[in-house]
């Protein structure tokens, strides 16, 4: 699939140029999706598939490239930090071969700032952050980039102290509601404050309310995967080839949405696109004060039983689920994690940071392919391996 | 609509823009008893029929003058509007008919706005500028802002500030006017508030370098 894709950007598309406009949500039927997906990759003429029997990510790179400069737009790609835990490598070392204790799994991450003018989205990974449980969050800011900021540096030690509060009572749904309501109550009272942020934007006033950011968190562990959601971000399950979603986008026209926005006294009102007050493209958010009690900070919790079918697991911003469906971004990864080389071979590509070759290649590929598909806003994936086989083989790689 | 509901932040003011042919309203009643006879026609708008207008007050806990040094600055609007990212003056001399640019935050329905100022009267404290272009959908935006004391600060009481700001814009194809009413009061209603707490945190300064018998 991701070879037919770059046979279509390697054809020379040449799309219109974009403008830095802000972009409408474009919210696609399920009827279209087929039809769109024909649309945007016709067939290639035999001889082209003949030339690319196998991915090759040196080419598919290069291609997008070539498509990036015949836009006209030099595609900014300012990767942002992303912070790795560094405990980890230590860790790494020091794991020892146990029925139940579970390694890190493999990961990767991109983050770019596409065709926007700034980057307001934030990832923070951070495997065995508590107890053998390993966090992953995608933060996607609007208004300035601060708030997502503040979800990357403090929301895991907010869940990890809810978490340890619990003992051995733990009840997902309520740990993570009170993690966001909190992380939710700091963003409130750092507006309040006079102190200054170091983000870029050029805000003099510090009562920043109108400043927000998605948050879609997901806590593996053992026996489970917990995904929290505020927003219009997204985490995907690709279980056995099928993609399954561990979250609901927070649309205001979601009719739940829509009765809960309208039960508190405010209206969601079609300009360019479905907004509350006319003004937020989605229903609940960390931040932005200014619009509650309409706009919430209430996560929808899922809690999934892992299984021995579990592929891997997506977070992304909408940057990417705006243009790349969950069932084309779960058949990328999917491509990527079998192409990896057979685990404990000689220069196996497995960094010193956790993260992964192919889960990385996974989450760059499908970045470019957001891009080459004209998304105009930030771009940020995680892509997380939940494959078992491939631990136990590499737990024992360690042990050498 | 009692008096005092003119004063609440909470409440939005309703109008009926003119539903005939081109007819001067004023954007609400009770603000055309609550502000002063001197400023009140300047919140007299001709509305035509694909427009609506309306209008937003504020109470705010400071002297009008201070309050006006933060109003006043057309060049600088983030001072104090949440929704500015930055603004650029692209035309004039500060005085009417100076032209901005003002780059709007990310998440909302706009980018940019090309803004003209049209009214600034530093002794009736009126400003008012108009919208003449950008990437957005209010066409023909004008919107009149005044201040004035409080009642009970014209009685002698703590000096506070009312400041009223009133519109009139298109009605976007698709929309209705009370779509439109509901979006555009809301910012307006956002940059008030934030105005208050602007000035209201300048006071603060203003009286704790007082106390250090510093000019102020």
């Amino acid at each position: 699939m991701a070879g037919i894709c770059c046979g279509v950007v390697g054809e020379g598309d040449t799309p219109a140029p974009l403008e830095p406009t802000p972009r409408p949500s474009r919210r696609r039927s399920l009827d279209i999706l087929p039809l769109k997906y024909i649309a945007d990759m016709p067939m290639p003429p035999p001889e082209a598939l003949r030339k690319r029997p196998k991915l090759n990510l040196r080419d598919c790179d290069n291609a997008i490239e070539n498509c990036d400069e015949s836009t006209g737009h030099k595609v900014t790609k300012k990767e942002s930090k992303v912070d790795y835990d560094d405990d980890v490598v230590s860790e790494t070392k020091n794991v020892t071969v146990s029925e139940v204790e579970e390694e890190s799994p493999k990961f990767g991450v991109t983050s770019v700032c596409g065709r926007r003018r700034d980057m307001e989205d934030s990832v923070s990974v951070r495997p065995c952050f508590t107890q053998g449980f390993h966090y992953f969050g995608v933060f996607d800011g609007h208004g300035c980039s601060h708030v997502a900021t503040m979800c990357k540096e403090r929301l895991h030690e907010i869940v990890n102290e809810e978490i340890e509060s619990a003992r051995e009572n733990l009840e997902w749904k309520l740990t993570m509601e009170n993690g966001f309501a909190r992380m939710d109550d700091e963003v409130h009272r750092r507006s309040q404050s006079n102190q200054t942020f170091t983000c870029r934007c050029e805000l003099q006033t510090p009562h920043c309310d109108a400043v927000g950011s998605t948050a879609v968190v997901a806590v593996v562990t053992p026996d489970k995967i917990v995904v929290s959601n505020c927003g219009d971000s997204r985490a995907v399950l690709c279980r056995n080839g099928v993609a399954i979603p561990l979250s609901s986008d927070h649309k205001p026209d979601r009719p739940d949405e829509l009765l809960r926005v309208q039960s508190k006294g405010g209206r969601v009102i079609y300009w360019d696109g479905p907004r509350v007050l006319g003004v937020l493209a989605m229903s609940r958010a960390i931040g932005d004060n200014y619009l509650k009690p309409y706009v919430i900070s209430e996560p929808e919790v899922m809690v999934t039983e892992r299984t021995e079918e579990d592929e891997c697991l997506i977070l992304a911003s909408d940057g990417l689920w705006d243009v790349v469906s969950n069932e084309t971004a779960c058949g990328v990864v999917r491509m990527c994690l079998k192409a990896q080389k057979p685990p404990g071979s000689p220069g196996s590509d497995v960094a010193a940071d956790g993260s992964d070759r192919a889960c990385s290649d996974a989450s760059i590929l499908l970045t470019k392919l957001a891009l080459a598909r004209h998304s105009s806003d930030n771009v940020s994936v995680v892509v997380v391996d939940l494959r078992r086989d491939q631990r136990q083989s590499s737990n024992y790689n360690d042990v050498n | 609509m009692l008096q005092n509901s003119s004063m609440s932040s909470l409440l939005l003011h309703r109008i009926n823009g003119g539903g005939g042919a081109t007819t001067a309203t004023n954007c609400h009643d009770t603000v055309f008893m609550t502000v002063p006879d001197g400023v009140a026609r300047y919140h007299t708008h001709a509305v035509a029929p694909n427009q609506c207008c309306s209008s937003v007050a504020q109470e705010i806990g400071a002297s009008v003058a201070t309050v006006w040094s933060v109003l006043r600055r057309f060049d600088n609007p983030q001072a104090y509007k949440h929704f500015v990212k930055s603004c650029h003056v692209i035309g004039g001399d500060g005085d009417v008919g100076t032209l901005r640019e003002v780059h709007v935050i990310s998440g909302l329905p706009a980018a940019r706005s090309t803004e003209r100022l049209e009214i600034l009267d530093d002794e009736r404290h009126v400003i008012s500028f108009s919208v003449v272009g950008g990437d957005h959908r209010l066409a023909n935006y004008r919107s009149v802002t005044t201040l004035h004391p409080t009642a009970s600060s014209a009685s002698g009481g703590c000096s506070g500030t009312v400041v009223v700001e009133s519109y009139v814009v298109d009605v976007p194809p698709g929309n209705t006017r009370e779509d439109t009413r509901v979006f555009v009061d809301t910012i307006v209603k956002c940059n008030l508030q934030s105005l208050a707490q602007t000035a209201e945190n300048l006071t603060l300064r203003k009286n704790n370098n007082n106390d250090y018998k510093c000019c102020s």
